[in-house]
């Protein structure tokens, strides 16, 4: 399997920005960070003691709908957990994350979000670690689809998980902590708990399971865990940020 | 219970509802872990046990310009739902006369095709997918002025609205609630020679069950379609909007009746009988029910201090050693809108019943902000959430 | 935070007198573009443009809609342009900034009101059903001059952009997917670019393609939008101090001049995308050639 490509700080007007490209459904997202930036025009919003994190996705090729509002909650809901808002310089200030698809299919209206949100979650990650705001850890994230005949499909398609029983996407923090779960279409807890297991697998490979028969064959399907595929990312750029230090020792 | 706070000095005595604003979550924690000498049981500000649910009441049909509407109540949450049925004519509809050659929309074309015909209880794999695509199902959820402190009058929807009425959109999609069968309403072109007797015939064929021969749905044809408004305000909120919403959208769409609807060639247009007689339900799928929860957590700073957060293996360990002592978090059953402000952690399970084997099945499973629910903990909330699913269901058919 | 961090005053004397001396900061000369580059997605109508440090991509798209009920021989053309936070720290997300209006206001002039794109071209089935195109802008970064480098992007991505083919058989529209039939491409009648010109020292001194902090400085802005044949189609001074007449007869021939560079860039850029696209689905379009 093809991992994902990403690029850390493309963008030179924004603080962090970072943009990936997820092998699979073919989605390009382009993702900035600036933080902490003044929100004047929300000041009865601002909490006194810690940042305020805003969400924005931008569809690639259609006006933003009730759709994108409830994926910037999600985003949100996750981000708000990870970025330490209390640190010096942050209360009282905005995280604006924005978040735009600039290649692949756009998600049509009523339609699920969850096969894009893998990539939005690992592109806002990469650009609050480009933009250097204090995180409490990382994470990763990957959608499942289970098929009719209970076949569990990593990254589907746009058909495969339109035709799918039920869709999983779930983010698992850099700790092993299930993060985020958005599962919907009929499914029992058996199946979710099969989901799950895969989820990791991919996420933090196998090590994290155990070690029976099966587990070696999973390996093999999966290629790398997601978790090393953005460490190596971020080594990356420290590398390239610190060659001068490097060098000179 | 206020006194025992180690916040309150001793000489300055607070009723509980102040300390209950100065201190929220000293106040909640007070309430869930007594001290070990009060020998109080640990329960909830509000006086319920951790997965013990509001007092719900439904109650239906009480909109009279709706074709359906209901009125739910949990708790201080109330939702009040009206569904609206217009006529959609396939003429209005720009891509209905488009047909994409390629493979997946080819369908459309064979609902002309005298092959096809449709069946009620077959699983029609385009059933939902005319649903989907012509948007026949239109949810808008509404949080009104004054329903908490914050709405004020004249703001555009809040994002907490929109996401609601997406994920209210969703649901309705995912768990293909309603029939795109009970939606549309068909023509049948008489036969020439049989005049009088096809005209009787036609009364009947709009009976969209299709239960007539072979040779009956051979020019049947799709003339218009029914859109369902589902408008849903919430008057009063006082935490967890959407089960209350859902529970109200769902109570209006089984209360919701669409008149008799028939293609009328000479006028060109959609007829709609005013027989109430002729009117007829909506057949549901099934009967998905939503639980939320949120887990409030014994440390304040747990969500922002910048501490070296365990793996979740030591965390099982901690857990395991925790159960003996002190317990440091605990997950709320459908939380009020206090137990909202002081968590950050939310869970939402839909669940639904098969009939028959009454095998528990998820139609939705969420959880975001936190990392304490993990694999085990959502087994319990799905049998909790399978619970209320009996008491849901036992409302709804009372109404 | 609606607006640009300002100038400070030694900033803005410093730009006035380096122009005074014809001198820009970055070494151009008054009439220079920065260096241009536009380049093409996977995806038909995928458009990254780079102008200096302005970027900017657009994507084109097609569908099938009505069309409006008193032009029943047109199809639809959009310019969707949003602003944000991306682009600039000084943009808001989901608020409309002046900026973002005027912009949008002058795209919609120059390429759409221009009839660019032939509209009527579009039409499939009278007054039932139209080919939608909408371009949508998303600004990646800022540094002056955002009306030229979006009207680059979208004229290329008009140009680039394919749409499937749709056929009328008895009433019913059929649209054959990009793999059946050879897509087509849009009717363009002529192609129309913006040349913004900023005008400094009592409009003596008038430069092309601005950079940020050039715009800042600058007194008053000029906009003339036109084709290769030197056809006019859009003049506006929109706001700041007058500019003299004669400003607009003399910058006409520097815009006309411009412009066909612009497009030479384009037409380059679009032809070495074409033969490489030759190149790879040379078997696949011969295939879809056959089905014919």
């Amino acid at each position: 399997m093809v991992g994902p490509a990403a690029t850390l700080t493309p963008l030179a007007r924004a603080d962090g920005s970072a943009s990936y490209q997820c092998p699979s459904t073919g989605s390009n997202i382009l993702g900035s960070v600036n933080a902490p930036v003044e929100l004047p025009g929300r000041r009865d919003a601002l909490k006194p003691e810690e940042a305020t994190v805003e969400v924005f996705v931008k569809p690639g090729t259609a006006p933003a709908g009730v759709g994108e509002r409830y994926v910037e909650g999600i985003i949100k809901g996750v981000l708000g957990r990870l970025i330490l808002g209390r640190e010096r310089g942050y209360p009282r200030r905005g995280v604006v994350v924005t978040l735009a698809t600039v290649g692949g299919d756009s998600v049509g209206r009523g339609d699920s979000y969850l096969t894009l949100l893998p990539a939005l979650l690992h592109t806002a990650l990469l650009a609050l670690l480009s933009a250097s705001v204090p995180l409490s850890m990382t994470f990763s994230a990957t959608v499942l689809a289970v098929s009719d005949s209970g076949e569990i499909i990593r990254e589907p398609s746009t058909e495969q998980a339109a035709a799918a029983k039920s869709l999983h996407v779930l983010a698992f923090s850099s700790k092993g902590h299930l993060l985020l779960n958005e599962s919907q279409g009929a499914f029992d807890f058996e199946t979710w708990e099969k989901v799950h297991q895969r989820a990791l697998a991919i996420c933090h490979g196998t090590s994290a399971i155990g070690s029976d028969g099966d587990v070696a064959m999973v390996e093999d399907v999966d290629g790398q865990p997601l978790e090393g595929t953005i460490r190596e990312t971020i080594e990356d750029q420290v590398h390239r940020d610190y060659a001068w230090k490097i060098d000179a020792v | 219970m206020a006194s025992a706070a180690p916040s309150v000095p001793p000489s300055l005595t607070l009723p509980p509802s102040q300390f209950a604003r100065l201190q929220p979550h000293a106040y909640l924690l007070a309430h869930l872990s007594p001290p070990a000498s009060s020998n109080q049981p640990s329960i909830r500000a509000n006086g319920r046990a951790t997965s013990q649910f509001r007092v719900t009441s439904a109650n239906t049909g009480s909109l009279t310009h709706t074709n359906g509407s209901a009125v739910v109540r949990v708790g201080d949450t109330t939702a009040v739902c009206g569904v609206r049925a217009e006529i959609l004519p396939t003429d209005d509809i720009a891509s209905w006369s488009v047909s994409h050659s390629s493979s997946s929309m080819n369908k459309r074309r064979k609902l002309t095709n005298p092959a096809q015909k449709p069946t009620q209880e077959e699983e029609d794999p385009e059933d939902e997918t005319h649903i989907q695509q012509l948007n026949l199902l239109v949810p808008n959820l509404s949080l009104s002025t004054g329903c908490a402190p914050g709405f004020i009058p004249g703001a555009p929807p809040s994002a907490l609205a929109q996401s609601l009425s997406h994920q209210i959109l969703n649901l309705l999609h995912s768990t293909r609630l309603v029939r795109a069968e009970d939606l549309r309403i068909w023509y049948q072109p008489p036969s020439l020679g049989q005049e009088d007797l096809e005209r009787h015939n036609e009364s009947e064929q709009m009976d969209v069950d299709a239960e007539r021969g072979e040779e009956v749905g051979k020019d049947k044809e799709i003339k218009a379609f029914w859109v369902l408004y589902i408008d849903i305000m919430i008057i009063s909120l006082a935490g967890n909007p959407f089960d209350a919403a859902w529970a109200a959208v769902l109570a209006a769409l089984r209360d919701t009746k669409l008149p008799r609807a028939w293609w009328d060639v000479d006028n060109e247009m959609v007829v709609c009988s005013d027989a109430v007689s002729e009117s007829r339900k909506l057949s549901l799928r099934g009967l998905p029910v939503a639980s939320s929860f949120c887990v409030f957590e014994a440390d304040a700073a747990a969500g922002w201090r910048a501490v070296i957060i365990p793996d979740a293996e030591e965390e099982r360990e901690i857990e395991e050693s925790a159960r003996k002592g002190i317990q440091r978090r605990w997950i709320l059953a459908d939380p009020d809108g206090y137990e909202e402000g002081l968590t950050q952690e939310r869970v939402c399970i839909v669940v639904d019943k098969e009939e028959g084997t009454g095998k528990t099945v998820i139609v939705k499973m969420e959880k975001n902000g936190g990392w304490a629910v993990d694999g085990k903990e959502l087994k319990a909330l799905v049998d909790i959430s399978a619970q209320r699913w009996g008491e849901v269901k036992h409302i709804l058919e009372q109404c | 935070m609606n607006k640009e961090a300002p100038l400070s005053i030694t900033e803005r004397d410093f730009i006035l007198n380096a122009l005074r001396e014809d001198v820009r900061l970055d070494g151009r000369e008054a009439d220079q573009l920065r260096p241009l580059k536009v380049s093409f997605g996977e995806e038909y109508g995928h458009v990254k443009v780079q102008l200096g440090r302005t970027s900017l991509i657009v994507r084109i798209s097609a569908e099938v809609t009505k069309p409006h009920d008193d032009r029943p021989f047109d199809g639809l053309f959009t310019i969707a342009m949003e602003l944000t936070a991306m682009g600039s720290p000084a943009w808001d997300n989901g608020r409309q900034g002046d900026l973002e209006t005027y912009v949008t206001n002058v795209l919609d002039r120059v390429v759409r009101h221009s009839n660019a794109l032939d509209t009527e071209s579009l039409c499939i089935l009278k007054g039932v059903s139209c080919w939608s195109i909408r371009a949508d802008v998303h600004v990646t970064d800022y540094d002056g001059n955002l009306i030229d480098a979006a009207c680059i992007g979208i004229m290329a991505g008009l140009q680039h952009f394919r749409r499937q083919d749709a056929v009328v058989k008895d009433g019913q529209v059929i649209v054959y997917g990009l793999d059946e039939r050879v897509p087509v491409a849009l009717n363009i009648t002529h192609k129309p670019l913006s040349v913004t010109f900023h005008t400094f020292d009592e409009g003596k001194r008038v430069i092309i393609d601005a950079t940020r902090k050039e715009e800042q400085a600058s007194e008053a802005d000029v906009v003339i939008g036109i084709n290769n044949a030197g056809d006019v189609c859009f003049v506006s001074k929109f706001s700041g101090s007058p500019v003299d007449a004669m400003v607009f007869v003399d910058k006409t021939s520097v815009a006309l001049e411009k412009v066909k560079e612009i497009n030479a860039i384009i037409d380059k850029a679009l032809q070495a995308d074409l033969s490489k696209r030759a190149k790879n689905g040379m078997a696949e379009q011969s295939r879809a050639e056959n089905d014919r």
